[in-house]
């Protein structure tokens, strides 16, 4: 039992890494099979994707109250959590199904599985995997931005990180898929990711540099109060060491390096650090935009472990 | 139909705390939960000109909720009648979507039925005519509840007349919740 005020726990962090990771791995699957042509990355990457996502919503439903009743998610078409769940349920079965094109039918003792001779269908889950890919890679920094009350989440500019994040995470994860699983056609599309997650990677760290330097200097009070945790307050030593440096820089370098080992620690340390800057978002949003006095009242509440609460129980 | 509304007057305040008990006693809440907490600004000032104000908080009930928006299962609901912004606890699953969403930290979670819960005005005591728990235990009358659409209320003239203010009335959520100070209560 706790007084204080409840929000977001990390298992929705852990939700929106696994849901942005499998929504970038979709994204980029379905750009590479479009514009580069079919068998460019790997199988294991293209599998893996939708199954990150479905890992996600295992979490999502492990934070709620009443984890039995979940499918209630899908009831109210208003809401951004609703739509969220039916275009991840979509992203599921597309990337799945066009996953299963890359199977190869002697698994299964066949000469061939029927529709993977459906040219059209693959291109059709294709274009279906970049858009709903696209849609559940951004969809957490759309849910998070509309917040009115939680300085720091506030704005389309969370969006970009997300998105960005998601990407960077997704390619990083094919990276790493590939080496594990490499695909049929070498060197292919999967041998540039490597320079597009370092190109991505520099993005993140500049946008991320822009939105504390926006919020801390631009914005309400409370925005400004909310970026100071992150400067010099209780988010910085994380924020700097796991995510800035572990998760950005160091992996930049790495993955820029022409080495298969360097390049699967890079993709690897980026995913460490995808899951500490969701976790310290998710913790950013405890502190609200606060009414008069509330600050201090709610410092005051009993934490549930003090002696006078547990004597009536005695 | 109406538009209830309550409009707290912190001159007559005195921070007793009896609208937080009334509210937990009839309503049964949990120790943790607590609808609507009165909390202190000040002193400030320099003696003998010293202020302090009670700010009695509670849901807002806006006519533009975030919250309502927020929930997934429509489980959090305004009432068309009357604008009381409720939750129907079958359809809760707990997502605390709505407690995020809320500006005014006005939800809450009961981890024994993993449902949200929030202030309803005492939305079953209207129904038969009656008032909230809250303003009926204010004795300072410093709650004043009633209809606003309804011009001789008492709560309509004093939002008409008085410097009546809504707490973060930036964020367009229109709260039915208002405020008159008797001196310049800043957010921190």
């Amino acid at each position: 039992m706790s007084t204080k005020h409840q929000g977001w726990g990390w298992m929705l962090a852990v939700d929106f890494f696994f849901a942005g990771m499998g929504g970038g791995m979709l994204l980029v699957a379905g750009l590479i099979e479009l514009f580069a042509g079919p068998d460019r990355i790997s199988l294991l990457g293209n599998v893996l994707g939708p199954l990150c996502m479905c890992i996600g919503c295992g979490f999502l439903v492990l934070e709620l109250g009443r984890p039995f009743q979940a499918w209630r998610v899908f009831m109210n078409p208003k809401a951004i959590l609703t739509a969220g769940a039916w275009i991840m349920s979509i992203a599921i079965v597309a990337g799945l199904v066009y996953a299963s094109f890359g199977l190869n039918p002697a698994w299964f003792g066949m000469d061939s599985l029927f529709w993977q001779q459906w040219g059209a269908l693959r291109k059709l889950l294709a274009v279906l995997c970049v858009l709903t890919g696209l849609v559940v890679a951004g969809y957490p920094g759309v849910l998070l931005g509309r917040h009115k009350g939680r300085p720091f989440w506030v704005g389309p500019g969370i969006i970009t990180l997300f998105l960005l994040s998601s990407l960077v995470t997704g390619v990083c994860a094919h990276i790493i898929s590939g080496l594990l699983y490499p695909p049929t056609v070498l060197p292919g599309a999967w041998a540039a990711l490597p320079t597009f997650a370092g190109g991505l990677l520099f993005f993140q760290l500049i946008a991320w540099i822009g939105y504390i330097w926006v919020k801390r200097t631009g914005a309400t009070a409370a925005e400004a109060a909310s970026a100071l945790a992150w400067i010099s307050g209780r988010f910085s030593d994380t924020f700097k060491a796991a995510f800035l440096f572990m998760g950005t820089i160091v992996p930049l370098v790495l993955v820029m390096i022409p080495s298969a080992l360097c390049q699967g620690i890079g993709a690897a340390l980026v995913l460490v650090g995808g899951v500490v800057m969701r976790c310290l978002v998710v913790a950013a949003g405890e502190d609200r935009t606060w009414l008069p006095g509330e600050q201090k009242y709610r410092s005051r509440l009993p934490i549930g472990n003090e002696a006078f609460l547990k004597a009536w129980s005695r | 139909m109406a538009r209830y509304a309550m409009v707290i007057d912190t001159r007559k305040c005195i921070g007793c705390h009896s609208c937080t008990v009334a509210c937990k006693v009839h309503n049964e809440l949990p120790v943790e939960m607590i609808y609507n907490p009165v909390t202190t600004v000040g002193p400030t000032g320099v003696y003998p000109d010293l202020h302090m104000a009670h700010i009695p908080l509670l849901c807002m009930h806006c006519d533009n909720a975030p919250c309502v928006d927020a929930c997934p299962t429509c489980a959090s609901q305004r009432r068309e009648q009357d604008g009381v912004v409720f939750v129907e606890d079958e359809r809760c699953v707990g997502c605390l979507a709505c407690v995020m969403a809320c500006p005014y930290g006005a939800r809450h979670m009961n981890h024994e039925t993993g449902a949200v819960q929030k202030c309803d005005f005492c939305k079953d005591r209207l129904d038969v005519g009656m008032r909230p728990h809250c303003v009926n235990t204010c004795h300072q009358k410093a709650r004043v509840f009633g209809d606003l659409d309804d011009r001789e209320s008492e709560v309509a003239k004093l939002v008409n007349s008085e410097n009546a203010v809504r707490l973060l009335g930036e964020l367009n959520t229109e709260p039915y919740v208002f405020y008159i100070y008797g001196l310049e209560v800043k957010n921190p």
